[in-house]
């Protein structure tokens, strides 16, 4: 079975090219992944160096220049349900409370646009609120909180919520861009957790871009580095990690130097580095 | 000066801010009222500035008698069928029912500029077009209206249609172009089709900005209705604004442009509580 999956990964990311803009300028350069199906990637690199251009290849939101992504051996030209997404920002439908934006995706998955005037739809919507009010309280959410809309929540129960209403379409991959980026340091540790947990309970392959060296080094199984060779080139993959499972507390701050000086020394990187960073 | 009246930091009192609001009204009417005395005491037959009586008995007149073109009330009529029969009362009713068939025309408009905005294949067959119609002068198409849909109803919705809804179309294409790009996305990764986005998502989300570009055009709508019954109508208030403007009819004139004044309120007031009630989730910015 491993070996199967081995031969065909989840995602197969060949040979991307993008650049963007008149004249074109480009932003990633020969990108070269594979991910395999469980895996936690999270995908870092400063701003601007084109990890968010990444998620949205992989997303199909937009198109690469040159290259291929292939999920599950199939090429996807626009978003569809086999990826999830949580967005740093607008992730939820401010015009529904909390409710209605968790079922939103069972909801357009079953009923078209005139459907929602059958008395199926009401019994329906009936059966599913009570698995969705399930959920809810499993990601930490109250029962009050159900008809609330999104504005009234705070930054780090809006993430919930998404990841919630993501999630419940079952996906086989969920993508995160800065998902937890706005939250405050508290919150953000404990969105951190919970995304872990999911991820263990629901074996979910994440892609989850940020910026922040220590959150990727505490979610992933898999950290990929993305940084420029030079200003006006685009972004190469610098550096492809795999973190020991579970990782060690006190292998995170020397993980975590190596880590920062890939992404802003790319590629003069030595090895020798690495001390002189200790000394300091 | 740092402090005082016109400083930027002033706190006016509760009252004093009160009082202030009304100031001018209460200058407006004064000052009306005195000018009315001056004139009467002159020429007791004065009909430029008509004293709060004369407004009252033109007003009664109207509430209570048919127009004089109308057809006189039969005899032993029930005081419902007076008020039905009374000019005012038709007159409101013509002009409602063209205000409110342009109100339902502008629908398709919203939908028209919510596909031009979601839909890039519409929106570049179709803006082009729709930012030259805007820059057109809708009351200059009069002529050319009247010769081509005739002086009845038609030729004056139309006038409202050619004259707003290229503003609503346009309104609506930029607001539902400023629907973050996330939540399309969104949409489609839990499932939905085009159709859903179009729908479900965004033009829900949208209604509400979209009701108040419909409720600041208010004022256009009308404005066009009025140039099409002054010119070309046998009943409306605009009408009957123009007819008594020959008669100096300043006592029935100055009742019915506050009249039409409050009628416009009283749907600018209804759409904005529409929109409170239908949209609890939105906040204007």
């Amino acid at each position: 079975m491993i070996t199967s999956l081995q031969a065909q990964p989840l995602i197969q990311i060949d040979d991307i090219h993008v650049a963007y803009g008149a004249p074109p300028k480009t932003v990633l350069y020969g990108i070269d992944l594979e991910i395999q199906e469980g895996e936690f990637v999270c995908v870092l690199g400063q701003t601007g160096c084109g990890k968010s251009t990444l998620l949205r290849l992989v997303l199909g939101s937009e198109r690469p220049c040159q290259g291929h992504i292939l999920i599950e051996g199939r090429e996807h030209l626009r978003p569809d349900r086999s990826r999830g997404y949580v967005p740093q920002k607008y992730s939820l439908f401010p015009d529904k409370t909390v409710l209605d934006n968790i079922t939103f995706g069972a909801e357009v998955g079953e009923f078209s646009l005139f459907g929602c005037f059958t008395p199926r739809y009401f019994r329906f919507r009936r059966e599913y609120r009570a698995q969705a009010m399930d959920y809810l309280r499993r990601i930490g959410l109250r029962e009050s909180d159900a008809s609330k809309y999104p504005d009234q929540l705070s930054g780090g129960m809006q993430q919930r919520v998404a990841i919630a209403q993501a999630l419940l379409t079952r996906p086989r991959i969920l993508l995160m861009d800065e998902a937890f980026s706005a939250l405050d340091p508290g919150t953000r540790k404990e969105m951190q957790r919970l995304i872990r947990e999911l991820w263990r309970d629901t074996g979910t392959t994440i892609l989850f871009v940020t910026h922040n060296t220590q959150e990727a080094l505490c979610l992933g199984t898999r950290v990929i580095v993305l940084a420029k060779e030079s200003p006006d080139s685009g972004s190469r993959v610098a550096l492809d990690l795999r973190i020991p499972q579970p990782c060690h507390e006190e292998e995170i701050p020397r993980l975590m130097r190596k880590l920062e000086r890939v992404s802003s020394n790319f590629p003069e990187a030595d090895p020798q580095a690495d001390e002189i960073h200790a000394v300091r | 000066m740092s402090s005082g009246v016109f400083a930027i930091h002033a706190k006016p009192g509760r009252t004093t801010a009160l009082a202030l609001s009304w100031f001018l009204f209460a200058a407006g009417v004064g000052l009306y009222f005195y000018a009315s005395a001056l004139r009467h005491r002159d020429n007791p037959e004065d009909r430029v500035t008509p004293t709060l009586t004369q407004m009252a008995r033109g007003m009664y007149d109207a509430v209570l008698h048919p127009a004089e073109d109308d057809e006189p009330l039969a005899e032993g009529a029930s005081w419902m069928e007076t008020v039905r029969h009374s000019m005012l009362w038709k007159d409101t009713k013509a002009t409602g029912i063209r205000f409110f068939a342009s109100l339902a025309l502008l629908l398709p408009a919203v939908l028209v500029g919510l596909h031009m905005g979601l839909f890039p294949y519409m929106g570049a067959f179709l803006l082009r077009f729709i930012l030259f119609f805007d820059k057109i002068i809708a009351l200059s198409l009069l002529p050319i209206l009247f010769i081509a849909f005739g002086i009845d109803e038609l030729s004056k919705i139309m006038l409202i249609v050619i004259g707003v809804t290229p503003t609503i179309i346009l309104d609506t294409f930029n607001i539902s172009r400023a629907v973050p790009g996330e939540q399309v996305v969104k949409a489609f990764t839990l499932g939905a089709s085009d159709f859903d986005v179009a729908y479900r998502v965004v033009l829900k989300q949208i209604s509400p900005r979209v009701l108040n570009s419909i409720r600041l055009n208010l004022k256009a709508i009308m404005l066009f209705l009025f140039a099409g019954e002054m010119i070309a109508s046998t009943d409306g208030l605009a009408y009957r604004i123009a007819l008594l403007r020959r008669h100096m009819g300043m006592d029935v004139i100055i009742p019915y442009v506050l009249w039409v004044a409050l009628l416009l309120f009283l749907v600018d007031f209804g759409m904005r509580w529409m929109n409170r009630k239908l949209h609890p989730w939105f906040h204007e910015a």
